[in-house]
């Protein structure tokens, strides 16, 4: 009897487990169902999730070591000036309807993107300064540019330049190719069912995979990607089997998840800014740095990152999370001192009342803070506040339902401190945020100095190195005014069955190489 | 058809007003200089004076074209149909069930002569009023899929998962609300002369005699599911999150959130007709079952 319960048991807990992926398919969650597929006009991260698999790149980045590696295109030179990239194309590619790889197609693709009728939300600003693209013979085409502009390659690299079948492109609008995508990659793109699901199906044909990807062919036949909006679903889709893979889950469930041992977590590193908090240096009281200063320092930014986000997210120390290229820490997380802060404050003539509250000549310490509703940013900003109340700050903290709202409330002023955050490989996305006429100068700051350090580091021509060691500078002349900060970097929980490995992802830390993913041996 | 105008022109309105500019988020991650940014609302036609844009949308209207999204430049009435029709089954499953389980649940609460099966169907319609779709929504996904009822056979998981589940919680919610009406009207009618005349000529306990106080009550629960009805599209909107499912209340959202005007106002335009529909539908349905309303009109 007893040996046919201990056999019963394990079968009827075997039956209650997730069923296991079938061989050849794979279901992959997104969290966020974007307003639109198309990576030359689109601009979601989300949807470089499943495109990264259907197109190839000219170039490809390397994650260990940021180097660029030959893609669609074989080789390519860069002028001396830095204004003029000459690719040599791959030969014998073909995209998933037939249609032959060419310079034309770069050509078509570029142009597509540059045409302002199609109202690209991204994609055309990664270009930069290029003013033509020129096609010298089938396989050569060349792009020349207005002035250097050191993140081309790296533009290049993403999904967002991905080059897609000129056949395609002429055959379906604006709106409707979203439905009918044809690259090069590794998958082809099968059906998307707007806020339901996109299908993939491997490429046979597949041969001319980058260095970056460890397999030359697809395992998986099949990917269907579906989207869990709601955060609280998203582990509850993996427990019920509905998924073998999905990124952005909430921290403490990601961890319980992984404790199960049903399950695997991987902590991705989204290279960009950190979640973050920028000082308004033009309106009182953050326009005295002492403030600023002492503000920085009332905040245990570590309990809170462990609160909030748990024990898989890094402490943000810096303008750029920390893996960004030309990162460098200038906000330690231990600085954490609310005497010398309260020192800082009383200095600067803000008094502790009796009611707890501090002020100058009776005029009250209070301040705003903005932040958007997404990645967590308001339960940061909760810890925030009550950190700077505990000083004797008051703080209104508001919750901007969107970006609209949130360029609503730059544009008036009216906040002392706002929550932004792009994200991105190269550290040039930190010059419209801190050039004095940076289209996203939320902080008011104006430094020529700093200026000519982000054009310096935009149109570098020197080696990486030397180029990266620019971006040190930039963080030590912001950091010195104290106008920025950094909370937690900026990290995607990826949760998977354990039956699955070799999910990797590329160095924007969204898109994972599907071409690599292997059922456990 | 006032009502559907009114509400059209108040979310024009107030969509413009309050929600910022869509262009702002339409092109939150592409550094475009200011002139770029007014080349991109010249193309969208949102330079123009408010009114011209009101005048143009109203005369659209009345073409049935409802614009394009600004989002992905496809046509409204595109982009809304393809997410039409998984709310749709979903509301009308949902309202099936809501119907069904309010029926008895009031029922069971104003008619059982067991005070336990009577006080239970009461206390379940407090609780289906009470409980906000999200929170039922995520404890019958952890019912599901953390319970040996997961393994249900059955046409399978998508089913279960896709319409029967969703179609439930949207249900139970509406269903509180008919309960109790239902539950009212049975107790008031209960004590009215015309029951004691049905007793007298010998109609006595059980499904005749239930038929007899029910009806005159069906003209009320008719329009309280029509209202309902109405409700129940608004349920929708998070029943999609929770389920993960397709439709125009994820649709509505995120095209508030972004500012996609056209999309919003299109969806606004189908809710306010679906609701004048539902309306005249209960009317219809109630001028059947009463013959007291055919009379005096």
């Amino acid at each position: 009897m007893r040996r046919a319960l201990a056999l019963l048991i394990p079968l009827l807990l075997a039956s209650c487990a997730a069923p296991a992926a079938s061989g050849d398919s794979l279901r992959y969650g997104l969290t966020l169902s974007p307003s639109g597929l198309d990576p030359h006009i689109n601009a979601s991260s989300e949807l470089t999730i499943p495109l990264g698999s259907v197109y190839d790149t000219l170039v490809f980045q390397d994650s260990e070591s940021g180097e660029f590696v030959p893609g669609l295109a074989e080789s390519w030179e860069v002028s001396a000036d830095g204004r003029q990239y000459t690719f040599h194309l791959r030969q014998g590619v073909r995209f998933h309807d037939g249609t032959a790889f060419d310079a034309e197609a770069v050509r078509l693709n570029l142009e597509r993107v540059r045409d302002p009728a199609n109202l690209s939300q991204k994609a055309a600003s990664m270009l930069g300064p290029l003013e033509s693209v020129d096609v010298v013979d089938t396989s050569t085409v060349v792009l020349r540019l207005s002035r250097p502009f050191a993140p081309l390659l790296d533009s290049l690299s993403q999904v967002y330049l991905g080059i897609a079948s000129p056949t395609a492109l002429a055959r379906w609008g604006t709106g409707e190719y979203q439905f009918h995508q044809v690259g090069t990659g590794p998958y082809r793109f099968v059906e998307y069912i707007p806020n339901d699901h996109v299908t993939l199906e491997a490429n046979p044909d597949y041969a001319w995979g980058p260095s970056v990807y460890q397999q030359a062919r697809p395992h998986f036949d099949r990917v269907t990607f579906r989207f869990f909006e709601d955060p609280a679903t998203r582990a509850l889709a993996l427990e019920s089997g509905e998924v073998d893979v999905i990124g952005e889950v909430p921290p403490h469930d990601a961890e319980r998840l992984a404790s199960s041992g049903e399950f695997l977590l991987q902590a991705v590193p989204i290279p960009g800014q950190p979640l973050q908090l920028l000082f308004n240096a033009s309106r009182a009281p953050t326009d005295d740095p002492s403030v600023r200063q002492a503000l920085l320092l009332s905040l245990d930014r570590p309990q809170i990152v462990a609160t909030v986000f748990g024990s898989q997210s890094a402490v943000a120390e810096g303008l750029l999370s920390a893996s960004t290229a030309g990162a460098s820490r200038v906000v330690p997380a231990d600085q954490y001192d609310p005497a010398q802060a309260a020192a800082l404050l009383e200095a600067a003539g803000w008094r502790l009342g009796a009611d707890g509250r501090r002020a100058r000549q009776s005029q009250p310490l209070s301040i705003t803070l903005v932040v958007p509703p997404w990645g967590s940013n308001p339960e940061a900003a909760q810890l925030v506040s009550a950190a700077w109340e505990e000083l004797g700050v008051e703080v209104d903290l508001q919750v901007a339902p969107g970006f609209g709202p949130l360029k609503q409330a730059q544009s008036t002023g009216e906040y002392n401190l706002i929550g932004v955050n792009l994200f991105g490989s190269d550290p040039d996305l930190l010059r419209p945020f801190f050039a004095s006429e940076g289209l996203y100068n939320w902080t008011g700051w104006s430094d020529p100095e700093l200026d000519a350090l982000l054009v310096a580091g935009a149109e570098s021509v020197a080696p990486r190195p030397e180029r990266m060691a620019l971006y040190t500078q930039v963080a030590d002349r912001v950091a010195a005014q104290a106008l920025v900060l950094p909370i937690r970097d900026y990290t995607n929980l990826v949760v998977r069955r354990t039956g699955l490995t070799d999910l990797r992802f590329s160095p924007q830390g969204w898109n994972p190489y599907l071409i690599d993913l292997q059922p456990a041996p | 058809m006032l009502t559907a105008f009114v509400a059209v022109t108040l979310t024009f309105f107030a969509l413009r007003l309050g929600g910022g500019d869509p262009t702002d988020s339409l092109m939150a991650q592409n550094l475009v200089t200011p002139e770029q940014l007014a080349a991109v609302r010249a193309t969208l036609g949102l330079d123009q004076p408010l009114i011209v844009q009101y005048a143009s949308f109203l005369a659209g209207l009345l073409r049935f074209d409802l614009g394009v999204s600004l989002f992905n430049s496809r046509p409204v009435v595109t982009v809304i149909a393809e997410q039409l029709g998984p709310t749709l089954r979903l509301a009308s499953a949902g309202l099936l069930i809501a119907i069904v389980l309010g029926l008895a649940l009031g029922i069971l609460s104003a008619w059982s002569r067991n005070r336990l099966a009577a006080d239970g169907a009461r206390w379940v319609s407090s609780l289906a009023t009470g409980l906000p779709v999200a929170l039922t929504g995520i404890l019958v996904i952890l019912l599901f899929s953390a319970t040996p009822l997961g393994r249900l056979p059955g046409p399978g998981l998508g089913w279960t998962r896709g319409l029967l589940l969703p179609a439930l919680v949207l249900g139970f919610a509406s269903a509180g609300a008919i309960a109790r009406a239902v539950n009212t009207e049975l107790s008031r009618s209960r004590a009215e002369p015309y029951m004691s005349a049905a007793a007298a000529r010998g109609v006595r306990h059980g499904p005749r005699l239930l038929w007899h106080a029910l009806r005159p009550a069906l003209p009320l629960v008719i329009s309280l599911c029509a209202l309902q009805a109405a409700y129940l599209f608004a349920g929708t909107v998070v029943t999609e999150t929770v389920f993960s499912r397709p439709g125009i209340g994820r649709l509505l959202v995120s095209s508030i959130l972004q500012g996609d005007y056209p999309v919003a106002q299109g969806l606004v335009v189908l809710a306010a007709l679906i609701y004048t529909l539902s309306q005249v539908m209960a009317d219809l349905l109630a001028l059947l079952v009463d013959p007291r309303l055919r009379g005096s009109s």
